[in-house]
């Protein structure tokens, strides 16, 4: 892209319903092309951005401003913005062929043209043996994959896609993930996703943003998020995590030196650096973690015992105490087959310090 | 059916039996009627000696009844096309956005229907008169109109509730402005409904006696034409006629029930 303007800008956004403020002076820009997820907890503010850049609630504060346009206070049918709703929203009365040709025919096409674009769209999503059945007759990933087809039909700048994989069963999610992201590499269509699935969003996104409470808790590409969170909400958010409560001893370079469970052990620094003797937590993840006969030469140790193990199919999760009096706990993933017994005798845990998040609270 | 739970085990015969009765009180007198029609005699009552058809026959050839009946149809379709839009119109508006003052826009809406029928139909007697409006079809429409509104607007209203709102959000996403989205997703939404609210006010227009005499001039619709051959006595004409009209409307209200149920599934 040598067009560095974004496609879409969001400019102080807020919005209050009554007391409660759904979202708290959000600002962000969309590239053109790319996938972004908004991801959080329901509440997070992340379906109220998607209904604004809708068109569907207007802003208490701030501006949306698309393709250099502000578009604030354009009503949904003039944005050249379309929606994939969470309940795909097909119109029952019309066929497959009908609910897509509606926004073609209120762009005010010719009916050739009409004809030339749905079947064009049809047949790229694979519906084309549909095109006369109405929604009633179709499967749930059969229905998802017309509300895309509707949507993406009038061609839009911006595809805003409504947790639109909720209501298929886990296995079929799976593969509609897949296909997704495939249909958005060769739309070269920028898609704003909202949801609240971590791994949806590790598997599809070019960018994540994490909300909470309104606000952005961390924007960054899904490697960043799940290794590098910034914070205790991403981690927990995001994956599967060991946290580590201790106290600082001290910052080295892009490292915090801090004492846990009577060891010393480092991780890197957050962006903002803590005070030596403050509380602060890191974060490691169950993969990082290996198990040593005696105390690894290099990285962070701790000694324990394996008190318990659980039964993933690839792997095997194990419980791990740790510490003076044994009562704080690791969690590790091992080979599923080879394992590690569940026993009495000490074991040594590392992981390398790069592998250790040190977290802002 | 062992998932419903056994209220009444035990009590199945006398339940039963119960039903029974009811289905007799009810179907005996009709099934009366009918056989009635079919007497070759003046007088109605057992025992009957001889069957004839002529009674029908007479029915279909008497001019005053075909043209009697023809406007009756004509007041009921008439009436009902003004209900089906008035009372359409009003559950839009009462079932949109929330505003002040709407459950009281509600109640006065729906309360008509509850107002005894001879109280109302001399209340528009009168006011028909005040007004200057000749008694007569018209007045007939009129009345027959604004009493069966209450009903369109309830039954509209309970299927726009269920419309989901993302039906509409998905109309305007795709370019359609509010008024292109009511006619072209939400009305096609109300067609059972508004078909089931238009057949039940024919009916009701077609049976109505009360309002069709208070309000009637010379033409007399068939309930009141039936009452007027009643006072010059009882005859199997009569019965004949009531057969006609029983057959028609029954037919017509199964049918309606079961076109609207299958399209509530449909959609």
């Amino acid at each position: 892209m040598t067009d560095q303007t974004p496609l879409a800008r969001i400019e102080g956004l807020s919005k209050h319903f009554g007391a409660t403020v759904a979202l708290d002076n959000l600002t962000l820009d969309i590239a053109q092309g790319e996938f972004v997820t908004f991801l959080g907890p329901s509440g997070c503010g992340k379906s109220t951005t998607l209904r604004i850049l809708g068109g569907f609630e207007r802003p208490t504060k701030g501006r949306v401003i698309l393709d250099g346009e502000d578009v604030t206070n354009q009503p949904p049918e003039r944005r050249n913005v379309n929606m994939v709703f969470q309940d795909y929203a097909l119109f029952p009365h019309m066929t497959v062929a009908q609910n897509i040709s509606f926004g073609l025919e209120l762009k005010g096409m010719g009916k050739a043209d009409i004809k030339r674009r749905s079947d064009e769209i049809m047949s790229f999503l694979e519906l084309d043996a549909y095109a006369g059945r109405y929604p009633v007759q179709l499967s749930g990933g059969q229905r998802q994959r017309v509300a895309l087809a509707r949507a993406l039909a009038p061609d839009p700048a911006l595809l805003l896609l409504d947790e639109p994989l909720g209501a298929l069963d886990a296995k079929l999610r799976g593969q509609v993930q897949q296909e997704l992201k495939s249909i958005q590499r060769r739309t070269h269509k920028t898609f704003f996703f909202v949801t609240h699935d971590q791994e949806e969003a590790l598997t599809m996104s070019d960018r994540i943003v994490v909300m909470n409470a309104g606000r952005v808790e961390q924007d960054g590409t899904p490697e960043e998020l799940y290794f590098r969170p910034a914070s205790r909400f991403v981690a927990e958010f995001i994956g599967e995590t060991n946290f580590l409560s201790g106290r600082v001893r001290g910052v080295e370079g892009d490292k915090v030196v801090m004492d846990w469970e009577g060891t010393t052990i480092t991780g890197k620094a957050p962006a903002t650096l803590p005070d030596a003797g403050t509380p602060v937590t890191a974060s490691v993840r169950l993969e990082k973690l290996g198990f040593h006969d005696t105390r690894p030469e290099t990285g962070n140790a701790v000694q324990g015992r394996v008190v318990g193990k659980t039964f993933l199919g690839s792997r095997m999760a194990m419980q791990i105490a740790v510490g003076d009096k044994g009562d704080a706990m690791l969690k590790a993933y091992v080979d599923a087959e080879t394992g590690q017994a569940v026993g009495n005798e000490p074991v040594w845990i590392g992981w390398e310090a790069d592998n250790m998040a040190v977290l802002n609270d | 059916m062992n998932d419903r739970p056994e209220l009444f085990r035990g009590n199945r015969i006398f339940l039963s039996c119960i039903y029974w009765a009811f289905v007799l009180y009810v179907f005996v007198p009709l099934i009366l009627m009918v056989i009635m029609g079919f007497k070759d005699s003046n007088f109605i009552g057992f025992p009957i000696r001889s069957w004839t058809l002529e009674w029908y026959t007479g029915v279909f050839a008497d001019a005053e009844v075909i043209s009697t009946f023809g406007y009756s149809v004509a007041i009921a379709v008439l009436s009902t096309l003004i209900s089906v839009f008035v009372g359409t119109w009003i559950a839009v508006l009462l079932e949109g956005r929330k505003f002040f003052g709407r459950m009281a826009m509600f109640g006065l809406t729906v309360l008509p229907a509850l107002v005894p029928g001879i109280i109302s139909a001399i209340a528009f007697r009168i006011y028909a008169r005040y007004l200057g409006i000749e008694p007569g079809m018209g007045a007939i429409i009129w009345a027959h109109a604004v009493h069966n509104v209450p009903f369109v607007v309830l039954v509209v209203m309970a299927r726009l509730s269920t419309l989901p709102k993302s039906q509409i959000e998905a109309a305007r996403d795709l370019g359609a402005d509010p008024l292109i989205s009511f006619i072209r997703i939400t009305l096609p939404y109300l067609v059972p409904a508004i078909l089931g609210a238009s057949i039940f006010c024919l009916l009701l227009s077609f049976d109505d006696f009360v309002r069709s005499f208070f309000l009637g001039g010379y033409d007399p619709t068939l309930p009141v034409l039936i009452f007027a051959k009643l006072r010059s006595g009882m005859s199997p004409e009569i019965n004949a006629i009531a057969t006609v009209a029983l057959v028609l409307t029954a037919a017509i209200g199964i049918w309606a029930e079961r076109f609207t149920r299958r399209m509530n599934k449909d959609s």
